[in-house]
């Protein structure tokens, strides 16, 4: 009995141990005090180096909106309103001459950057730990944030390109024959409208290049994209957000307009999916690839498996009968897994034309 | 002029006072010395508000492990460490919408010993809930509820009932997808109730829905209201134990004829309870905590994005514990929210009254008990699948899939 007592009071004390040295191992601490010895190292001015030599290995947060929002970042990010680290590598870099029309203590870290603000570790905070936090967005899909707040007309166009040219791409490439976005477009897949607020960026892409590697048993088909029309792609998607995300910008767009008096321009109105539809030809041939058909269906040997092959697709069906089933593929073969592609009427009779010459 | 006489024997007598002190103190805390002799076992015990809640003696056969698996004592160690870890959180905690998961993620990220803390309340919560299941079933399965005990059977139930309560109060707490979901769809089968129903989700949650009412509710249940009850209960448990003749033992069966049947109580041993069980609980205590600290420290309690109450989770679960009767709720939701619930209740308080013949007692699975063991185990396994099942089989819209299917995605 006391050698049992013994061997688990030892354990116990080990554990208690090991909860000790656990909570002593701050990875931040490292950031800190690398930081600081370059402090005292670039120090020039002995009110500098005095300066730098105080500074305590702490903790250091912003708080906002009323100190209910709290963000650590600038805990290991310490170099950013230094321009002496430049040439530094993250986590002590300066940050970039945007920092001063968009200062730390009124916007905080997180409306731009996303992740999570609140937590002290790489991984966690930039949105790859356990709790569910989004990945952080850097590079090319920074535009998603730009573009929350200001729309496209205040920005410079490159500001803002990738969510232009991704909602033209959405619109043009008849994603909307399957997805929904803002009450618009075909039933087969999810609505896309708050896809935004429910997805990471990381999730977004990975589904658009396969979605089959995502979601298994996705019948959504593999598009001949390039990797940067998936880019563009997933920003325009990112932007789509549900309304509590959107009014987490109000509060920094309000100021924004308090400052800086109306010159004339348009208030920033997110577009309605509708617009920036790429006009086709209408050219039956270059239509049906165009349009998309040819993902599911082939004709000769190439396209896809999903619907039938229509390479003698005429000799089946008529003309009023493939215009019919284009205007509503539900009124033809109900039940069918052939979506509603709300073509307008030149673009069904160009793909009338060129269907019924293939007997 | 000094004279050393004096400060010699000065300096001898603060010695010896130093050296008395210590025993001085012990034998003032425990009323005496380390009991030596049996007798002075027997009062250690009686002189110890601690352990004057045992009897002075106990069968060998009440302190083999298989005979209890220490399961009571195990739920009361479980108890003691909600509340220590409870106040821990208290201390951080704040019952608004608005500021409640912030305060949990700094729990997680920046408090020292937070994370800890909370997956050690997260995980004694679980295991309570587990205990206390378990503890009824060995009590069940070796007739200990039979008279005198039936009293203290009832208060079991109603111990079941309060940790139910806790573990349900507490799941709000952290205001997580997980939990505002679970809690709103929890209340929804309280709702199913005839009649009051509807009328006691209001008073629950302070309104038609989950919101900043619900959360302050819940915290003020969850840690003033529910463990203050629960507390008192506890005592009362633990003292009608004694009071109702300690252990069940098999020495207490009686023969058709009225005469004990089996081992005569003197073939059994008697060990004093200082030190042995005094020393055997302490070891009990240690074991678990080791347990529990490694899991605490390996694995994190859950924990998802902030509750949105625009964005319904599917499918969203109640805590697993009613995961059984949600599933039912599936088929109808009368005999979910309503019908199996009440007659579960019935069926267990009547138990004690009308199971009364001392059979079997203190003896697992006892032949003459037959038909009452078969009914609870088809009871038992009914919850058991039906819990699984709606663990394990149900995803979005409440479908069935198998756990190595993938849920149709995005969701």
């Amino acid at each position: 009995m006391e050698r049992w007592l013994g061997i688990f009071g030892v354990a116990l004390t080990l554990v208690l141990g090991w909860t000790l040295w656990d909570a002593s191992q701050q990875e931040w601490e490292r950031y800190q005090e690398a930081y600081y010895r370059q402090a005292v190292r670039l120090a020039q001015k002995g009110s500098q180096k005095e300066w730098a030599s105080n500074l305590r290995t702490e903790i250091r947060q912003v708080q906002l909106n009323g100190h209910t929002s709290v963000e650590r970042c600038v805990t290991c990010h310490l170099g950013y309103d230094n321009p002496a680290f430049q040439n530094f590598a993250a986590p002590l870099r300066t940050h970039s001459a945007l920092l001063k029309s968009h200062p730390v203590e009124r916007f905080g870290c997180v409306a731009c950057h996303g992740g999570e603000g609140r937590a002290v570790t790489t991984l966690e905070a930039h949105g790859q730990g356990a709790v569910a936090a989004k990945p952080l967005l850097n590079g090319k899909y920074m535009q998603v944030a730009c573009y929350n707040c200001h729309g496209v007309n205040t920005l410079p166009p490159e500001a803002t390109a990738g969510v232009v040219r991704g909602r033209q791409l959405v619109n043009s490439f008849f994603c909307l024959a399957c997805h929904k976005i803002d009450g618009e477009g075909g039933e087969e897949g999810p609505d896309l409208s708050r896809i935004g607020s429910h997805r990471s960026w990381t999730w977004i892409y990975a589904h658009t290049v396969r979605p089959q590697g995502v979601v298994s048993g996705s019948t959504m088909p593999v598009f001949s994209l390039s990797r940067d029309e998936i880019q563009d792609i997933t920003i325009y998607l990112m932007t789509l957000l549900d309304n509590r995300d959107r009014l987490r910008y109000l509060p920094l767009m309000a100021k924004r307009v308090v400052r800086e008096p109306p010159t004339g321009a348009p208030a920033p109105v997110r577009k309605r999916a509708t617009e920036g539809r790429v006009e086709f030809g209408y050219d039956g041939k270059k239509l049906f690839s165009g349009a998309g058909c040819n993902i599911c269906h082939t004709v000769d040997i190439t396209g896809g498996e999903v619907g039938p092959a229509l390479t003698y697709i005429a000799r089946k069906r008529n003309a009023e009968n493939l215009e019919r089933l284009l205007r509503d593929p539900e009124e033809i073969l109900p039940g069918g897994k052939m979506p509603q592609l709300y073509l307008n009427d030149s673009q069904i009779h160009a793909l009338v034309d060129y269907l019924s010459a293939l007997r | 002029m000094i004279d050393i006489a004096l400060v010699y024997k000065k300096v001898i007598r603060a010695t010896v006072f130093a050296a008395e002190l210590p025993g001085r103190f012990y034998r003032s805390v425990f009323r005496g010395n380390y009991p030596a002799s049996v007798r002075q076992q027997l009062g250690a015990v009686v002189n110890n508000l601690v352990l004057h809640v045992h009897p002075t003696r106990v069968y060998n056969r009440s302190i083999k492990a298989q005979t209890t698996f220490g399961l009571g004592l195990i739920c009361f160690y479980l108890f003691i460490i909600e509340w220590i870890t409870g106040i821990f959180l208290m201390f951080y905690y704040e019952p608004s919408t608005g500021a409640a998961y912030g305060r949990i993620l700094d729990l997680n990220y920046t408090i020292t010993f937070g994370r800890v803390m909370r997956n050690l309340h997260r995980w004694a919560a679980e295991a309570m809930v587990v205990g206390v299941a378990l503890h009824m079933c060995r009590v069940f399965y070796t007739g200990a509820y039979k008279p005198p005990r039936e009293f203290n059977w009832v208060l079991g139930v109603s111990l079941l009932v309060l940790t139910l309560a806790l573990s349900f109060t507490g799941y709000l707490l952290p205001w997580d997808q997980l939990s505002f979901w679970a809690v709103t769809v929890g209340t929804n089968i309280v709702s199913y109730a005839p009649v009051l129903g509807p009328k006691l989700r209001f008073i629950l949650l302070g309104g038609e829905t989950v919101g900043s009412d619900a959360l302050l509710r819940f915290y003020t249940l969850h840690v003033i209201a529910v463990p203050a009850v629960t507390a008192l209960i506890v005592n009362y448990h633990i003292w009608r134990v004694i009071k109702d003749g300690g252990l069940a033992h098999p020495s207490e069966n009686r023969g058709a004829d009225g005469d004990p049947v089996g081992q005569p109580q003197k073939s059994d041993s008697v060990v004093t309870t200082f030190p042995q069980v005094v020393y055997l609980e302490l070891l009990v205590f240690l074991v678990l905590m080791v347990g529990l600290m490694v899991a605490s420290l390996l694995f994190n309690a859950p924990l998802e994005e902030e509750a949105n109450p625009l964005t319904p989770s599917n499918p969203s679960k109640a805590p697993w514990y009613f995961l059984g009767l949600q599933e039912l709720v599936g088929y109808s939701a009368f005999w979910g929210g309503v019908g199996v619930p009440t007659l579960l209740m019935i069926y267990l308080l009547v138990l004690p009254y009308v199971d009364r013949r001392p059979a079997g007692i203190g003896v697992w699975f006892a032949r003459e008990r037959v038909v009452m063991i078969g009914v609870w185990t088809v009871i038992l396994i009914g919850i058991l699948v039906t819990t699984a099942l709606g663990i394990y089989f149900r995803g979005p819209n409440w479908n069935f899939y198998w756990p190595w299917e993938n849920w149709p995605g995005p969701h």
